[in-house]
């Protein structure tokens, strides 16, 4: 892409909404992934009209376009491993509509998940998936990464939020999909198909989303164990009981001792702890959720229990889990806190078994995990703590990696459950799918023939990670030797 | 040029996750909408300097020098890396390394000032003095804050903040003005 590519960007866009400096470029060539990837220039539109434009400028020309919303995915999905054009969408970011009597919103993509719920607020509603990284998270990455976060075990991931959207496709078209309603089966579901598809299948440039009535009641718990597995048991009762929680968070004994270290919070030492909420608009029916709970967790053997109403009193007892991801990064010098095998989902029954192997498989191959997430939902949330600065290291992760996604596949699990493909976790996703790949390859070129959007990544992406960009760490030169 | 500071600075750099989350509250991330313009688009620069595969310029320069240094960054770093301080030294680094950057940095229009030294008094960071040999104010770029203490307290309206960034008088007045109805 020569200077008269870039000039025909600009006379698109304006000149100040185009970067072509180095600095820029360097920038947005990483996400919170282990990847980076310059790209050859960075856009910025601000109507559909521009993506449109920008569309019809680079599919005749096989220009790469990579849609860019916070740049917050962990996997690598906007990493733009083929370089081309990256496409920054954080100015489309109005709300364009809230209508409170057909109980849905309309908003552009570069609308931040924590600023929406904000909007919302004032009319006693909230938009409910609402991942960790929501102050920053835009609806279109959410969308794109079919995102979801401690509350998806009541109130769903992104897609079950998803009324109807506006998409961009390759070649500059302009497509309405789903409704403003709340059920359709007007065909088919086309909107389903693009939530999780990582920009590979079209630019999101609108969304309609629907929203539920913020809670009046809400009641957060704390339960200690001292076996690992006793938490495992009792979170598949729990799941099974027909309790209708909002949250239900597992700790490991890393993540407490993590925590402790780092933050001083004098959690104690035992090896799980179980965090839970209970939500709704009547005070007795939380009531019985949470005696439920309670009654669930000290068949199983917890102890220590905690419950309370009060808002002050939920932050505290929920510091704990909100503090774990600062503490991992410091729980031990010159180790980096990677997003390798980070969030498989597997089945509740074996929630306790999935980290006591994770645990197995770090101390095999010398590098240091722990387990946490929403067991509520199946998530198995993990970070690779590692010396990224050693090759050898890098050499340890790829093992525990497959190991770890060999495990969870062999239990009925898969790669991910919130986070998405991207480019590390591509070869776990290609062994679980890889009766459906060319189906995927096959909707793929349906929607972008000439494979421009997002090139490279799900099915299209590297078999070894490690090797499928550069690293956005540097190797310590003695080690390389 | 040699980045001295910034190297001790290597292992912290190193662990920044590139989360993000530092640039939620970041006011020039607000106002350009650029991640080039976040604290983590800065700290990837500085990786990037710090392993010599980019080369300093004025346009990188500068972006280091735009902060109010409000350390909400600092604040949100999941990785608690100390990211204003980080920023100080490398402003060092660059001030040593012959770079004139303007920043979001207090400057002085000579033809109006009056060497009182109202300002010098003022600026609790220290990063103004009076040089009476040369009868002019001298600001020393690594440790001016942007706070604008400066500006408000010049009696004779030599001292300004660097506009385009809407903390200046003149930018904060329109905008009270543009709320209240004025405009």
């Amino acid at each position: 892409m020569g200077l008269v590519g870039i000039e025909r960007l600009k006379g698109i866009l304006g000149d100040e909404n185009v970067k072509t400096d180095l600095a820029d470029l360097y920038v947005y060539g990483s996400d919170a992934s282990v990847h980076e990837a310059l790209p050859w220039v960075v856009v910025r539109p601000h109507t559909i009209e521009d993506v449109q434009n920008i569309m019809r400028y680079a599919n005749p020309r096989l220009i790469p376009v990579v849609a860019r919303g916070a740049g917050s995915g962990m996997s690598g999905q906007a990493v733009p491993s083929k370089g081309g054009i990256v496409m920054d969408l954080k100015r489309m970011n109005k709300i364009l509509e809230i209508n409170l009597e057909d109980t849905y919103v309309r908003v552009e993509p570069g609308v931040v998940d924590d600023d929406l719920n904000r909007a919302l607020k004032s009319h006693n509603v909230f938009y409910p998936p609402t991942p960790a990284s929501s102050r920053i998270a835009t609806i279109g990455g959410e969308i794109a990464n079919n995102a979801s976060g401690v509350r998806s075990v009541k109130y769903g991931a992104v897609r079950d939020s998803i009324l109807g959207m506006k998409v961009v496709m390759a070649n500059g078209d302009l497509i309405n999909l789903g409704a403003k309603t709340r059920v359709e089966a007007t065909g088919y579901q086309l909107d389903r198909l693009m939530v999780g598809s990582e920009g590979t299948l079209g630019i999101i440039v609108e969304a309609t989303l629907k929203f539920v009535p913020i809670p009046k009641y809400r009641c957060m718990g704390i339960a200690k164990f001292n076996k690992l597995e006793d938490a495992g048991n009792a979170i598949s009762e729990i799941m099974s009981s027909g309790i209708n929680l909002s949250m239900l968070e597992l700790m490991d004994n890393v993540a407490i001792k993590a925590v402790n270290q780092a933050q001083n919070l004098g959690l104690p030492d035992v090896e799980a702890i179980l965090m839970f909420e209970a939500d709704g608009m009547v005070k007795e029916g939380v009531d019985i959720e949470v005696k439920k709970m309670m009654e669930s967790c000290k068949k199983h053997k917890g102890f220590g229990i905690e419950l309370s109403y009060d808002a002050k009193e939920r932050t505290r007892i929920f510091s704990g889990r909100k503090k774990l991801f600062p503490a991992l990064s410091q729980f031990k010098e010159y180790y980096s806190c990677t997003s390798l095998a980070d969030d498989m989902a597997v089945p509740y029954s074996k929630m306790a078994e999935t980290a006591q192997k994770i645990h197995e498989i770090a101390k095999r191959n010398n590098v240091i995990m722990t387990a946490y997430g929403h067991c509520g939902s199946g998530c198995m949330h993990t970070k690779i703590l590692m010396d990224t600065r050693k090759k050898s290291q890098w050499e340890d992760a790829k093992r525990a990696v497959f190991e770890i996604y060999e495990y969870v596949r062999s239990i009925g699990g898969t790669t991910s459950a919130e986070h998405g493909i991207g480019i590390s976790k591509a070869p776990a996703f290609k062994r679980e799918k890889s009766d459906s790949l060319n189906l995927m390859r096959a909707v793929k070129k349906a929607f972008d023939p000439n494979n421009i959007l997002n090139p490279g990544k799900l099915m299209d992406a590297p078999d070894d990670w490690v090797t499928a960009t550069s690293l956005r760490y540097r190797l310590d030169e003695k080690d390389m030797k | 040029m040699e980045f001295k500071r910034l190297k001790e600075w290597k292992d912290k750099l190193h662990v920044c996750i590139r989360c993000g989350y530092c640039y939620e509250h970041c006011h020039i991330f607000k106002i350009t909408n650029w991640e080039s313009d976040t604290p983590r688009g800065k700290l990837i620069l500085l990786y990037a300097l710090l392993h010599e595969e980019i080369e300093p310029t004025d346009y990188m320069a500068n972006k280091i020098f735009e902060c109010f240094n409000c350390g909400r960054c600092d604040a949100s770093c999941s990785a608690k890396v100390p990211v204003t301080d980080i920023f100080t030294d490398v402003r060092a680094d660059f001030i040593d390394g012959g770079f004139d950057v303007k920043g979001t940095l207090s400057h002085i229009n000579e033809d109006l000032c009056s060497k009182c030294g109202i300002c010098v008094s003022i600026c609790k960071y220290e990063a103004r003095t009076l040089d009476k040999e040369q009868n002019k104010i001298i600001i020393d770029k690594v440790k001016c804050r942007s706070c604008g203490g400066c500006e408000a307290a010049c009696p004779s309206g030599a001292a300004y903040i660097e506009e385009g960034y809407m903390v200046s008088e003149k930018e904060l007045l329109e905008q009270v003005q543009c709320y209240l109805g004025g405009k």
